[in-house]
Formats: structure tokens, C-alpha cells, sequence
């Protein structure tokens, strides 16, 4: 079973892979919707704008609930984690997602890929996103407890050694939180496709209907994990240690 | 490295997801988040500022009527005085009207006694002058068969001598 993205071409050593392409459909879903919500923007919201606003509202107010004032500098990178997971997951229900295939040239031999996976079944975008979300919640952490309370997390100077043993788990938890990321994210989104894939090959036609929901429903629900979680690493490292 | 290569890990395109991951971020940022913050916190500033003049509105409209109340009050008070002023007046009116009307009277009545009394005093010379007419007849008439007609003139020049000074008085 194939879990790494095909790679359809090269530009300049660059390698092109399917899933590239998805997230540039992405990007280009999310800009074209940027540019219709901000040419209509108004006082008096149209149905798009109303939609977004809510979403916005929402996630506004989930983080000032658990950040409080922080929540000016949390919620815009939650958020943009939220709909860019969301957008990349759900456009891979869209059909030509697997069943289109690109030729593509592989030293000497021709084969047949999908031109299309869906973009959170790739670990490259999966772990750029837990580095982003880890490296931004180490940075909010200096810029807003200071260097000092931000090293104690890590290295205390007390005499028990069970601080020290703190310290190294809290260095690690670190670690994990970039791996659970990713993973999390990946492994949910990878197993939706497999699953979608052998439901079409037992039975294109009603069969894959219910499993398509649900992978709707984990899209979602994968989203919004991704983005609570930042949202409370980010609370958690932006307060001061006791 | 067999992990990485079965997962596909590859740097240039981890480098491309993160700047890729950036740009959109900061374009949603950018053009999304600001102008819709904005103006959900322009709206909100307008529903508070309505809120704020509604409860404005409230607070002048309780005190028209608390306003009202008290003019409907003091006209209430202003109205009982008036009337009680005016059950007073009509008395001291119809008290003055009665008195007014009995001086009125009064004066009428001694106007009356006076002319009757002044009526009388005229009527009383009258009839004496006319009793002394018929007795100054009666004397002629009596006298002209007993005197003389020197003693005649000179009895009746008397008696009417007498009787014009009694007149007189």
C-alpha cells in the first residue's frame, strides 16, 4: 500500500507531486473566495459574508473564551489552520480526486498516477503545518512571557531532581506535539482514501455513499481538532509559568 | 530514512508547504480577518451606540411621563383651588348681591315713604286750601242774608283775612 504522494513531474529539481496540485486547488478556492467576500464586504452582509462572519465570530470567540486577551494574535493563525485543512479536505470528495490519472514519466517507464490526492494525505503539508503551529507557539511564547519564563518551562534551577525530569518531559512533550500533529491529520485523512477507494472497487455505485459522509464529517472534525489544539498550545505556552 | 522515504518526507516540498502555508495565512489575515473584524466591530460599536440612545430615549420617555404625572397633578391641585376659590367667591358674590339688593331696596323704600310723606304734605295743603275755598263759600253764602253789606265786607274781609294768614303758616 503507497502512502507517499505521486509524483507527476519535475520543474527545476523541483518535484511536482499530486498532492502539490491539490494544494494549489486549494489556494486557489481560498483566494477566489477572499475575492468575493472582500469586494461585497458591508455593514449589511450578503448570505456569503453572513456565513463567514459567523465562522470568524465563532472562532473569535472560542479563543477569547480560553486565551482572553491573547486571543487578538491566536485566532487568525487557528483559524487560517481551520479553513486551509478544511478546503484541502474537503475538496478531495469532490470527484477526479484518484480516479483522474496523469502519465507520468518514472526513470525510463511511463505509469499511471492519480493527477489528484487529497492535499492532508501528504506528510509534507501535514508536518510543515505541525512545525508552523509548534515554531509560532514557541515564538508567541518568548514574545509574550518573556525569555526568561519561557526557558523555565524547559531548564529550572531548583534542587529536586524531579524539576529536572520536568523540564526534559516538557522538552519532549514538544517533540510529540509535532508528531501527534502531523500524524493525527495525516493518518485520518490517508485511511478516509484508502477506505473511499476500496468501497469504489467493491462497489462504485451506493456503497460509498455513507463512507463519503462520514469522511465529510472527519474532515471537518480533523479541522477542528487541528485548530482547538494550536489554539490551546498556543493559550498553554503564552501563560506564564508557575 | 526508509520511514521518511515510505512516507514520502522530502524538504523542498515541506519547504514549499510551510511558505505556501504562510502566504495563504497572511492573505487571509490580510484581506479577510482585518476588514471583517472591522466591521463586525464597526456594527457592534452601531448596535451599542443604538442600544445606548434606545435606553436614552427610555430614560426621557419615563421622565416625560414621570413630568406628566406631575403636571396632571399640580393641574389636579391647580383645578380643586380653583374651584374652591370659586365656591368662596360665589358666596361672598351672593352675599354682597343680597346685601347690594336690600340697601337697594331699602333706599327705594325711604324714597317711596319720602315722596308719599312729601305726596301727603301736598295733598294735605290742597285739601286745606280747598276746605278753606268752601268755607270762605260757606261764610258768604251764611253771612250776605244776616249783615249788612259793610258788615259783610267787613267780616268776611276779616275771617278771609285770617284765613290767608292761616294759609300763610
Amino acid at each position: 500500500m503507497q502512502i507517499k504522494p505521486d509524483m507527476l513531474f519535475s520543474i527545476a529539481n523541483f518535484p511536482v507531486t499530486n498532492t502539490i496540485i491539490a494544494t494549489i486547488i486549494s489556494d486557489i478556492i481560498i483566494i477566489s473566495f477572499i475575492l468575493i467576500i472582500s469586494r461585497a464586504i458591508s455593514l449589511k452582509p450578503n448570505s456569503i459574508q453572513n456565513v463567514t462572519e459567523v465562522v470568524i465570530d465563532y472562532f473569535m470567540e472560542t479563543t477569547r473564551e480560553i486565551a482572553g486577551e491573547r486571543a487578538s494574535f491566536i485566532y487568525p493563525w487557528v483559524l487560517s489552520f481551520f479553513i486551509f485543512i478544511l478546503v484541502s479536505n474537503l475538496i478531495a470528495q469532490f470527484p477526479g480526486f484518484e480516479s483522474i490519472t496523469f502519465k507520468a514519466s518514472m526513470s525510463n517507464s511511463h505509469i499511471k498516477v492519480p493527477l489528484l490526492k487529497a492535499a492532508t494525505s501528504d506528510l509534507n503539508l501535514t508536518l510543515a503545518f505541525a512545525v508552523i503551529s509548534v515554531i509560532l507557539t514557541h515564538y508567541f511564547s518568548i514574545k509574550y512571557t518573556g525569555i526568561k519564563a519561557y526557558f523555565t518551562r524547559f531548564i529550572t534551577f531548583r534542587v529536586f531532581p524531579i524539576f529536572l525530569f520536568v523540564g526534559i518531559l516538557e522538552f519532549s512533550n514538544e517533540i510529540t506535539k509535532i508528531i501527534s500533529f502531523s500524524f493525527r491529520l495525516f493518518g485520518n485523512i490517508s485511511s478516509g482514501e484508502k477506505i473511499m477507494e476500496t468501497m469504489y472497487n467493491i462497489f462504485s455505485f451506493g456503497l460509498p455513499l455513507p463512507f463519503m459522509l462520514l469522511e465529510i464529517l472527519v474532515a471537518i472534525i480533523q479541522a477542528m481538532i487541528f485548530a482547538m489544539l494550536t489554539m490551546v498550545f498556543m493559550h498553554i505556552m503564552t501563560d506564564k509559568p508557575h | 530514512m526508509e520511514i521518511i522515504q515510505k512516507f514520502g518526507l522530502e524538504i523542498k516540498l515541506l519547504l514549499f508547504q510551510i511558505v505556501n502555508f504562510l502566504i495563504i495565512a497572511f492573505i487571509l489575515k490580510k484581506f479577510l480577518y482585518i476588514p471583517l473584524k472591522k466591521i463586525l466591530d464597526e456594527r457592534k460599536h452601531k448596535i451599542e451606540q443604538s442600544l445606548l440612545e434606545s435606553n436614552n430615549t427610555k430614560i426621557i420617555l419615563e421622565g416625560a411621563k414621570e413630568e406628566r404625572k406631575k403636571l396632571l397633578f399640580e393641574a389636579k391641585n391647580n383645578a380643586n383651588t380653583l374651584i374652591e376659590t370659586a365656591k368662596v367667591s360665589i358666596v361672598e358674590a351672593k352675599e354682597k348681591i343680597i346685601m347690594e339688593t336690600k340697601r337697594h331696596s331699602e333706599q327705594i323704600l325711604d324714597d317711596a315713604k319720602q315722596r308719599a310723606a312729601t305726596e301727603f304734605k301736598i295733598m294735605n295743603n290742597q285739601i286745606e286750601k280747598m276746605s278753606i275755598d268752601v268755607s270762605r263759600k260757606i261764610i258768604l253764602r251764611v253771612l250776605s242774608d244776616l249783615f249788612s253789606d259793610d258788615e259783610k265786607q267787613k267780616f268776611i274781609s276779616r275771617a278771609l283775612k285770617k284765613l290767608d294768614e292761616k294759609i300763610k303758616n
